[in-house]
């Protein structure tokens, strides 16, 4: 459970976060989703201790974080991988970490293997790729076997395995009731893992509300299509209900129906396709949309919107 | 699961939590290749001076032997030195160059333990080493030539002395290094303070610059470890001025690592 309460944060001219207040539950997946500079990154290592917050304040189980004994026991956490001492091997940094904590030093053997970071632990980390460096940083988050884990960006530079395995961990960890916090500035990064969306923008709350609630104020999903006939396709997904656009040569976009709905409706009309397609929405847009009043969330107040849904 | 886990943060007394932080601070300082080569130089220039003044003096006809070695080594710390303060002070400053300064706060983020423990290993293993090493140089000496003597007694003050030079510097390293928390900015305010500026400033034979030098850690360095007489300086003034350099660094240190955000 991480509470943030008005939190702020200001670096000398630069208001990076303002007045943030929002929950993360257990047992889901959250993810925290903002443009670049958005203040992500802040508002999480506020919550690590690392910054001091200008104003507000920011708890982990009901206490700040420097508070903590043993923080890993209860708050694992991947912010820059970078970050680490090129000079020792991924196992010396992870033992380390065992020491500090009071942890048995198997669970470094344990999260090594849990990582896939196999033989490369004995290599010495300046030699990691970006992937190998943010697998041992996970390593180190899920060293105590914490209710809590936030991940900044972990999916960045990670190839199509690594994406794949990092979402189902977020998943498992969520699954087995932990508080899971994951940012990211694609909201397709984390619209099939994440359940709740924290939406930041410019370090203000933008939203705070599902991921299908947000999909949904954004017009719903889109899909794309290319065929041969949108003259007569067309006219066919319009008596079902959807907005049809046409946005190119032969191509429409379609809003209101699924991709296979859309599928369907073309072989009913016999309509061969030459293209089908989900359309990602990038958070960019989210966010535009979100701010520029088009839609429902506009004129709300940033406050959470979720605990009354 | 998570309910027995959030239920209560367990709480570590003071002595077992610090204790922990030295001991992975210890795996930290070993676990990086910079410190074994500042402790390898220091050893080469110890042990390596000891022979030589070892064969030196037993090539001399004029040494008429049974002089004790003691006040001979000494003098080596002053090179030597800045090989355990460069230990001492790496073991701060790495981890701001490298980023490791992230994780070692996630780990333990009580600033004031964090900087106790890395400081206090640091210093503690630079003295050490010192005391080992010296002892190690007249031996060697001794060996080279075994006319010279080792007096216990005298052997015991050399080597509190080199204690207390050695720990003082690399204390001063460390609060350096953790105020400045750069290499190399804090490896040139060390040489400035306990070399550099302690031999130029008197050169201008003003009285105040040489009251300046005076009060620098260098001055007290030198007088602890040459044993000479300087006029307007005592053992209790000299050892004064090291310890208040190094509290003082430290305190700034201090100062910096618990206010300032960390990156
Ligand atoms: N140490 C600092 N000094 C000055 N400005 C800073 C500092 N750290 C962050 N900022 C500024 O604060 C704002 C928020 O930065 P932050 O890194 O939190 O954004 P983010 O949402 O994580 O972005 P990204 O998606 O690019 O990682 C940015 O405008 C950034 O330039
Ligand atoms: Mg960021």
């Amino acid at each position: 459970m991480i509470a943030v309460r008005g939190l702020t944060k200001r670096y000398g001219t630069v208001l990076a976060v303002d007045d943030l207040t929002f929950d993360v539950e257990p047992g889901k997946v959250t993810g925290f989703l903002g443009p670049n500079g958005a203040g992500k990154s802040t508002t999480m290592r506020a919550v690590l201790g690392l910054d001091r917050p200008t104003a507000g304040t920011a708890l982990v189980n009901g206490r700040p974080y420097a508070a903590l004994d043993e923080p890993l026991r209860e708050v694992g956490a991947l912010l820059d991988p970078g970050a680490v001492h090129p000079g020792r091997t991924g196992r010396a940094h992870l033992r380390i970490a065992a020491r500090t904590n009071g942890l048995p030093l198997r669970r470094v053997d344990e999260v090594v293997e849990q990582a896939g970071l196999g033989a490369a632990a004995r290599r010495r980390i300046g030699g990691y790729s970006l992937g190998m460096r943010q697998r041992l940083g996970i390593a180190a988050a899920l060293l105590g076997d914490p209710g809590v884990l936030l991940f900044d960006e972990p999916v960045n530079g990670l190839d199509l395995d690594g994406v794949r395995w990092i979402r189902g961990l977020l998943r498992r960890l969520a699954d087995e009731g932990r508080t899971v916090l994951v940012s990211s500035h694609l909201l397709s990064e984390v619209e099939q893992t994440a359940e709740r969306l924290v939406v930041v923008g410019r370090g203000r709350l933008v939203a705070d509300t599902t991921t299908e609630e947000l999909l949904r104020g954004l017009g719903g999903r889109r899909v794309r299509v290319r065929c041969v006939r949108p003259d007569l396709l067309a006219p066919a997904l319009r008596r079902r209900g959807a907005t049809v656009e046409e946005v190119g040569d032969a191509e429409l976009q379609v809003q209101g129906l699924s991709a296979e709905d859309v599928g369907e409706v073309a072989d009913s009309v016999r309509v061969p396709l030459h293209h089908l397609s989900d359309v990602q929405q990038s958070l960019e847009e989210a966010y535009l949309a979100l701010t520029a009043g088009s839609v429902e969330f506009a004129g709300q107040d940033p406050v959470p919107t979720g605990a009354d849904r | 699961m998570t309910a027995t886990r959030t239920a209560g943060a367990a709480r570590v007394p003071l002595p077992r939590l610090l204790a922990r932080t030295c001991a992975a601070e210890w795996t930290r300082l070993w676990t990086v290749r910079t410190s074994w080569w500042f402790l390898l130089a220091a050893a080469v220039v110890l042990v390596g001076l000891g022979t030589v003044a070892g064969v030196e003096s037993a090539g001399d006809p004029a040494q008429s032997g049974g002089d004790p070695v003691w006040a001979g080594v000494t003098v080596f710390v002053m090179p030597a030195q800045f090989a355990l303060f460069g230990l001492a002070l790496t073991a701060v400053t790495s981890d701001h160059a490298t980023g490791g300064i992230v994780p070692a706060l996630q780990w333990t983020p009580r600033r004031g333990v964090l900087l106790l423990a890395r400081a206090g290993v640091a210093v503690a293993t630079a003295t050490a080493a010192g005391v080992v090493l010296v002892l190690a140089s007249a031996l060697a000496a001794h060996t080279a030539h075994p006319d010279l003597t080792l007096p216990v007694g005298e052997g015991l003050d050399a080597l509190g002395t080199v204690a207390l030079v050695v720990a003082a510097g690399a204390a001063l390293g460390a609060g350096l290094g953790f105020l400045l928390r750069s290499t190399a900015g804090a490896l040139v305010a060390v040489f400035l303070l306990v070399l550099v500026l302690p031999l130029v400033l008197p050169q201008f034979g003003l009285a105040w610059a040489t009251s300046v030098a005076e009060a620098l850690p260098g001055s007290g360095a030198a007088y602890l470890l040459f044993g000479g007489e300087l006029p307007g300086m005592s053992r209790a003034s000299s050892v004064t001025v090291l310890l208040a350099w190094a509290a003082g660094a430290l305190l700034l240190g201090w100062l910096r690592l618990s206010r300032s955000d960390v990156r």
